[in-house]
């Protein structure tokens, strides 16, 4: 297999199922060698596998990004079977559990969203930083945010901080890294990922209200409409884009 | 000097407009401290993000109790702009204002304003040469003084202003 990304090592985390899945896909699909980052084997494995039975190039690595030492060792393992890290993709999120403000319990309501987004996105951006300056123009972190992190959340006003600060990291980062030709950006996407597709069971009329205020008229495909962004994002065509938001969400979003 | 200057505006604005009205006007403490990244520990990560995030919600939830109607965050222009060296700062202070966006959103019902104003990061943070859009470029004002617009937003003057970030630095961030 050959492509846009040819011999360069990417990983993804989150990479079991919805959008990680998605991009993992559309990377391998242009020659990466994908690391499937997911937490559990049980949903990383079967991805890994398939990417490898469509001939392209997956391993699994359970890896919790709330902890430090486990994303040190999938960094680790990465850079040992493939010899260098080109692209980090940080996608996995926990939480996101509807509630009022006013009555928000930190416990129940921030911790995982704050633990999965924002620590994980320091996890893994600081753990992957000496691989991606050393891969130079070909660095690329690549956060995966939300429209939420833009215009708020009516729904779940504790999501929208979280996927906020991963923006300010990207912008950040954005100038802190780009003597080394790193780029860092994040993709804001609308698309059926697992949590999605479930709040559409709970409430059919969700998925209308959501089509109804989307010009495009559609929910996003994680692999197909995501994945090509990211894969934008990944190559060197986007070489001279970098501390940028792109809203991959059908033109909902109208606002920046 | 600058920020004791404006310190004190802040305590004559800000006193004024809390005795007048029902408000109340939350200033995070922001880690002013420049810190490149690759050596930011855990703990640093921690008072930095997780500090002024849960110290906020708490706030803003207490204000919401209170039947505080009139609710001001102020923040440094690093919040949209991200910073070298601020990547800790500038993720709390984006998530507050995003906060502030979802807190408007839900309380707008009961009557409750929630805005942000948005300062110099020389009002805030160390070392404005790498803090944000300063960069310190000149603004197109020669001053900036946040208390006025803190006072027009606790009053009922601003009471169809809502979740909206207002930018008082003279000019330096467009």
């Amino acid at each position: 297999m050959s492509g846009r990304l040819e011999g360069r090592v990417a990983i993804v985390t989150g990479a079991g199922q919805g959008v990680g899945e998605g991009i993992a896909r559309r990377l391998a699909a242009e020659g990466a060698h994908v690391v499937i980052a997911a937490r559990r084997a049980a949903t990383g494995q079967p991805v890994a596998d398939s990417i490898v039975g469509d001939g392209g190039s997956a391993v699994c690595i359970p890896t919790d990004v709330t902890d430090r030492r486990s994303v040190e060792q999938c960094v680790a393992s990465t850079v040992d079977r493939f010899g260098s890290l080109h692209v980090m993709v940080h996608n996995a999120f926990a939480g996101g559990i509807p509630h009022r403000l006013e009555d928000a319990d930190l416990d129940r309501h921030w911790e995982a969203m704050s633990r999965s987004a924002v620590w994980g996105s320091f996890y893994c951006a600081q753990v992957a930083s000496p691989h991606l300056a050393a891969a130079g123009a070909h660095g690329r972190l690549i956060l995966v945010s939300s429209p939420s992190g833009i215009e708020g959340s009516a729904n779940i006003p504790l999501y929208s901080p979280v996927k906020a600060a991963q923006r300010a990291i990207a912008k950040s980062l954005a100038r802190e890294w780009g003597h080394h030709g790193v780029t860092v950006n994040c993709i804001a996407p609308v698309a059926g990922s697992p949590a999605l597709v479930s709040a559409f069971e709970r409430n059919p009329a969700l998925r209308d209200a959501i089509e109804a205020r989307t010009p495009l008229g559609r929910v996003g495909e994680s692999t197909v409409d995501i994945g090509s962004v990211a894969l934008f994002l990944a190559s060197d065509d986007a070489g001279y884009v970098t501390g940028q938001t792109i809203v991959c969400d059908g033109g909902s979003f109208l606002g920046l | 000097m600058r920020r004791q200057i404006l310190d004190s505006g802040y305590r004559s604005g800000v006193e004024a407009a809390e005795n007048a009205s029902m408000s109340r006007v939350i200033r995070p403490r922001f880690d002013p401290v420049a810190r490149a990244f690759d050596s930011i520990t855990d703990a640093q990560w921690h008072v930095a993000w997780e500090d002024p995030l849960r110290a906020t919600i708490v706030e803003m939830q207490a204000a919401f109790h209170a039947g505080v109607r009139r609710i001001v965050v102020v923040l440094p222009t690093t919040a949209m702009s991200g910073g070298a060296r601020y990547a800790h700062t500038a993720a709390a202070a984006e998530g507050i204002r995003v906060l502030v966006k979802s807190a408007a959103r839900q309380w707008g019902s009961s009557g409750v304003t929630v805005n942000a104003v948005a300062v110099r990061p020389d009002d805030i943070l160390d070392d404005p040469s790498v803090a944000g859009p300063s960069s310190l470029a000149p603004g197109a004002l020669a001053t900036s003084d946040a208390a006025a617009l803190i006072e027009f937003l606790c009053s009922d003057m601003s009471a169809d202003v809502t979740g909206q970030t207002i930018v008082v630095d003279g000019g330096v961030w467009m």
